[in-house]
């Protein structure tokens, strides 16, 4: 069969995880189509209209390191910026925005039309098209087939995808579009093992008919943090979003209507985020709240829709209307989308290695939502490492990957194949061992030098992260060279708002090291003539560098004594069989990787603590009978 | 899954020996041997059968049975138990048969093992087991005991749990930094963490203790010949174990006894007597004498009250100085003793008068003997950290916990605060299991309302 088109890479499906495999591939050399069933709704922000937040953020950042183009998007169409979690330490913080939706959806889709070897098709997938075991194209609705030795699948939520509101419910990938049942029955064929997740939108509404006094406005940031290192200024005016609160009589008839919930009558099945739970999961579980908060958000700067963040629903449309009313504030408001739940297939994670290809057929490759995950930006992630592999697969280049110490993207990918999930799986600053290292605003100084020898990052980007290096080197030096000492007129003041003694004199970088030193006290000893070109965002990394190095240093000497048992040997022909009592999985898990020390046992994916304990026993106490 | 056999009682001969099989096909091989296919025993309950060697009419034992379905039995697998007679010929051929029936030998601690698998025990349980069969005072025994009902990790959990709260606190308020979350109470936080820190600090404290009921005490009898080291070493003893003579430097060897002071195991080694001497065997006890008082925990040094000082005293008394000694004065009740007693100098170290003929001051001397290393909480009162590792954990526990304190009053930022407590958790979960970062984020979904 002879294909009628022929392409290097065949990216599937227009979400945030396509737009960027497809972009990535496309920029590598690779002949790229992206194939999605509406050329119109690329980049389409199904939830909330909203990018980053606290580790999403920072993996926006990575992003953009790597060559990625999600942060310069939501960067030119990003109406309200704020940096979350400002009071705390750098490590901590993180960019977020709301972003116009329809302009990101067009900044999107510009984007990827501007970008040479990169060829948009509209259409249905059908079915993969499979030689030799290996990927060899797709098959569309419309009887067209396009070969490709490369396939990444970033389908979202449509795989099966099935919608609840109330009782009522339709097939569909999102409200309003067609869901995509033969591939997901194509995939089953093929034998991946597949799972059902759930999520939920909230009701969309009418601005004008809110009033907005009763309301607490969330101001924008005065000077706007963007994602992309090479934004130099936000130029979108910026918005407020508002703050307000549900009420008792919302609760109240909530729980009156549970009956009516399809989560609650049983009739959804899938498992849904933890992070993210409906109206009724809240009122339920925290029967004792008599308010939970919510957000206002406007859904960009043409359109009277918003965006009423904390109501996720599926409870039936009217019901919602009726609830909606109850909301202080919201007596007068009309509903333009009711809200919504869906339900989707997602393939084990624990299928693909860390390039995010499946064992199973090589050349094929999953991303996004498809993989367990929830939210763009994680998605995004995904979508990157894929197409930077597919086409350094077709190419026959060695395959890229992340390791978790190094990026949030290795955490999550590395979380993903080797824990699979069990709800969808969201990125927290807590799921990185090492996160005083993996800041916002180190990701370029982390990641950047992949993206430049990969060859996605061009020259005038490069450029700008060397001077940007070379800048932040400088400034090391002269915070390792200034002393503040007890005669400087700085001193006293210092001293006292730090509250202790810093003795005779101290270098800024010692001084750095305390709680509280922030970019005052440094301007204060240290004139912009001193600090050429340094802006105080650089200031404030370098600081950073200098409060967190010490932890990160006993962080590891920490580890290494954890792991003190890492040089134990284990024979080659060590059998793991013959370890009594561990379960067939475990023995499995630890036959394939084979590990010669302890160590590297303990570094298997997916062993359970008690098979590594075991393992432990073995090694250190065989000699003691029972 | 194979099924495991093993002897559970020690090889040798005895009253009673017990076979011991584990894993799916034990009944099913306890069947086959006794010739019943039926036979089913209630769990806790004991049949009396025979034992046929296989398609023989000859019986070879009658055997005590019992039955222990899985999941309720030490190992969580289905476990046989036979108690045969004590003959090492007849157990031999009783495993023999389980051996031909499909059985395999066990190897070290693969009971123990299963159990750890099929989460009958955690590892602290597990270790307990091994301190339990090595025990060597009831004591001790009786701390193992109490480790093996999961008395440690039971003891720790409230601080686990504290220490969860904690780290939930403040990592909500790091990860949901736009949900409506209570403000964090730094000062509540500290107190509570500070009951941890002391929590720890308290059990740490029982180590010195529970350390000598586990290790014992190595304690030498040094002193020049024939001062009556090894009568006292056997009044001490309260046997006859080793050579006593008039001679000079009869024992020419160390010998070692165990015996048991207040439940505190001892190791009691009685020297040759340090003297300057030609006779080379002689010659190489005195060496040997010198390598036990080095390895000692203390030293017991022996000086005859009933004649005056001698050079060889003061130089055994000068060699003993740079350890922890004490001075038992033999031959209380000699004559010649009282009269002397005016006229001796007094020791640096603490000093009994003792007989090793009457034994007068014989209670003195054991006290004496305990008294350097603390009260010991013998059989009942208190709980004791027996295990040099769990020591080790619980110490740098409390350094981790502490330091989260320190940062906190410090007004550091909450992921500063935070490592601390995360390795004081991993540290402690080396004690009682491992906490993972889901259960951390399934704790915080389940205390505070997320989901802007």
């Amino acid at each position: 069969m002879s294909f009628d088109e022929a392409f290097d890479v065949i990216v599937i499906g227009g979400g945030h995880a396509g737009c960027e495999a497809a972009s990535a591939a496309a920029r590598l050399g690779s002949q790229t189509a992206l194939v999605t069933m509406n050329l119109d709704l690329i980049g389409q922000m199904s939830c909330n209209p909203a990018i980053g937040g606290i580790a999403k953020g920072h993996l926006v950042r990575e992003i953009d390191a790597l060559g990625g183009i999600m942060g310069r998007v939501a960067d030119r169409t990003g109406i309200q910026f704020r940096l979350l979690n400002r009071s705390r330490g750098r490590a901590v913080q993180s960019p977020r925005a709301q972003a116009d939706r329809s302009l990101y959806r067009k900044d999107m889709r510009k984007s990827l039309e501007g970008t040479p070897n990169l060829h948009l098709r509209q259409g249905t997938v059908l079915d993969l098209v499979i030689r030799g075991g290996r990927m060899a194209g797709i098959k569309l609705q419309d009887g067209r087939t396009f070969g490709a030795s490369a396939v990444v699948i970033a389908t979202g939520t449509f795989l099966n995808g099935v919608v609840h509101t109330g009782h009522e419910t339709y097939q569909a990938g999102r409200t309003g579009e067609p869901s995509s049942i033969e591939l997901a029955e194509a995939l089953k064929r093929l034998g991946f093992p597949v799972g059902r997740l759930k999520t939920g939108t909230p009701p969309r509404l009418d601005g004008r008919s809110i009033d907005w006094s009763a309301f607490k406005p969330q101001p924008p940031d005065e000077v706007p943090v963007p994602f992309s290192f090479a934004t130099d200024e936000i130029l979108q005016p910026q918005l407020n979003c508002y703050v307000g609160y549900t009420s008792t009589r919302v609760h109240e008839a909530i729980r009156q209507n549970l009956h009516r919930s399809p989560l609650y009558s049983g009739k959804i099945r899938g498992i849904g985020p933890r992070y993210c739970p409906s109206i009724e999961d809240k009122v339920v579980k925290f029967a004792d709240k008599d308010r939970h908060q919510l957000f206002l958000e406007p859904e960009g700067h043409d359109t009277n829709e918003v965006y009423l963040n904390g109501f996720s629903t599926s409870l039936p449309a009217n019901l919602q209307q009726e609830l909606v009313r109850l909301i202080p504030g919201l007596e007068e408001t009309r509903i333009i989308r009711p809200g919504y739940a869906i339900e989707y297939d997602f393939v084990d994670p624990r299928e693909l290695g860390p390039d995010l290809q499946t064992a199973r057929i090589p050349g094929l490759f999953h991303a996004g939502q498809i993989n367990g995950t929830t939210g763009y930006e994680e998605a995004a992630c995904q979508g990157l490492i894929a197409g930077i592999n597919a086409a350094l697969t077709v190419q026959g280049r060695q395959r890229f990957r992340l390791r978790r110490d190094e990026s949030y993207i290795g955490v999550l990918i590395d979380d993903l194949i080797s824990q699979g999930v069990d709800e969808p799986y969201r990125v927290f600053t807590s799921r990185a061992e090492n996160r005083l290292s993996l800041r916002y605003d180190n990701a370029d100084e982390r990641l950047e030098p992949y993206g430049r020898d990969l060859g996605l990052v061009g020259d005038s980007d490069w450029e700008r992260f060397n001077q940007r290096r070379d800048r932040i080197a400088l400034l090391w030096k002269i915070l390792e060279d200034t002393r503040l000492k007890r005669s400087d007129k700085a001193y006293a003041a210092i001293s006292s708002k730090l509250g202790a003694d810093l003795g005779d004199s101290v270098t800024l970088a010692q001084l750095g090291k305390r709680t509280g030193v922030g970019l005052d006290i440094i301007r204060s000893v240290l004139p912009a003539e001193k600090l050429p070109g340094l802006t105080d965002s650089e200031i404030e990394s370098g600081l950073a560098d200098s409060l967190y190095a010490g932890y990160i240093d006993a962080q590891r000497l920490n580890v290494q004594r954890l792991h003190q048992h890492d040089g134990l040997q284990i024979r080659p022909d060590f059998s793991f069989r013959g370890l009594s009592g561990l379960s067939h999985e475990m023995v499995e898990r630890f036959e394939r990787a084979r590990p010669l020390t302890f160590g590297d046992a303990r570094r298997i994916p997916g062993l359970t603590p008690a098979a590594l304990s075991m393992l432990l026993v073995h090694l250190t106490v065989r000699r003691h009978a029972a | 899954m194979d099924t495991i056999v093993a002897l559970g009682t020690p090889a040798g001969r005895s009253a009673i020996g017990v076979i011991r099989l584990s894993g799916p096909d034990s009944l099913s091989i306890l069947r086959s041997i006794v010739g019943d296919d039926h036979l089913k025993p209630r769990p806790s309950q004991s049949v009396l059968r025979s034992i046929r060697s296989n398609g023989s009419s000859s019986i070879l034992d009658r055997a005590l049975l019992s039955y222990f379905p899985a999941p309720n039995s030490y190992t969580g697998e289905d476990v046989v138990e036979i108690s045969c007679h004590g003959s090492p010929v007849i157990l031999r051929q009783v495993v023999d048969l389980t051996l031909a029936l499909g059985a395999r030998p066990a190897g070290p601690g693969e009971f123990t093992l299963r159990a750890l698998g099929n989460d009958k025990l955690n590892l602290c349980q597990a270790e307990a087991i091994r301190d339990l069969i090595n025990a060597q005072t009831e004591a001790a025994a009786q701390q193992a005991l109490r480790q093996l009902m999961g008395e440690l990790s039971a003891r720790l959990q409230v601080s686990k749990q504290k220490l969860i709260q904690t780290i939930v606190q403040l990592e909500s308020a790091l990860e949901f930094v736009e949900d409506d979350l209570p403000q964090l109470k730094k000062r509540q936080i500290a107190a509570e963490l500070t009951d941890v820190t002391t929590a720890f600090a308290k059990l740490a404290s029982t180590f010195e203790s529970g350390h000598l009921l586990r290790e014992g005490l190595k304690v030498t009898i040094v002193g020049r010949p024939n001062v009556g080291k090894s009568s006292l070493f056997n009044m001490l003893l309260a046997s006859e174990r080793a050579i006593v003579s008039e001679v000079p430097g009869t024992t020419r060897d160390t010998i070692t006894e165990r015996i048991s002071l207040e439940g505190v195991p001892v190791l009691l080694t009685d020297t040759a007597g340090v003297r300057d001497s030609t006779d080379r065997i002689e010659n190489m006890g005195v060496a040997r004498t010198r390598q036990a008082m080095s390895e000692a925990d203390l030293v017991m040094v022996v000086i005859d009250g009933s004649e005056d000082l001698e050079v060889e005293d003061l130089r055994v008394l000068s060699q003993a100085r740079s350890g922890r000694h004490i001075v038992a004065l033999n031959k209380s009740d000699a004559p010649s003793f009282a009269v002397l007693e005016k006229s001796r100098p007094s020791f640096e170290a603490r000093t009994i008068n003792v007989s090793a003929v009457t034994a007068g001051g014989l209670e003195t001397l054991r006290a004496a003997i305990l008294e350097p290393f603390g009260s010991v909480d013998s059989s009942n009162a208190g709980f004791l950290i027996t295990d040099a590792r769990h020591y080790d954990l619980l110490v740098r526990a409390r350094l981790e916990v502490q330091s989260s304190v320190d940062l906190l009053q410090e007004g550091a930022s909450e992921e500063l605060i935070l490592i601390g407590l995360h390795n004081g958790l991993r540290f402690l979960g080396q004690i009682t299991g491992e906490t993972t970062p889901n259960e951390i984020l399934t704790e915080i979904f389940a205390t505070f309302c997320i989901g802007k």
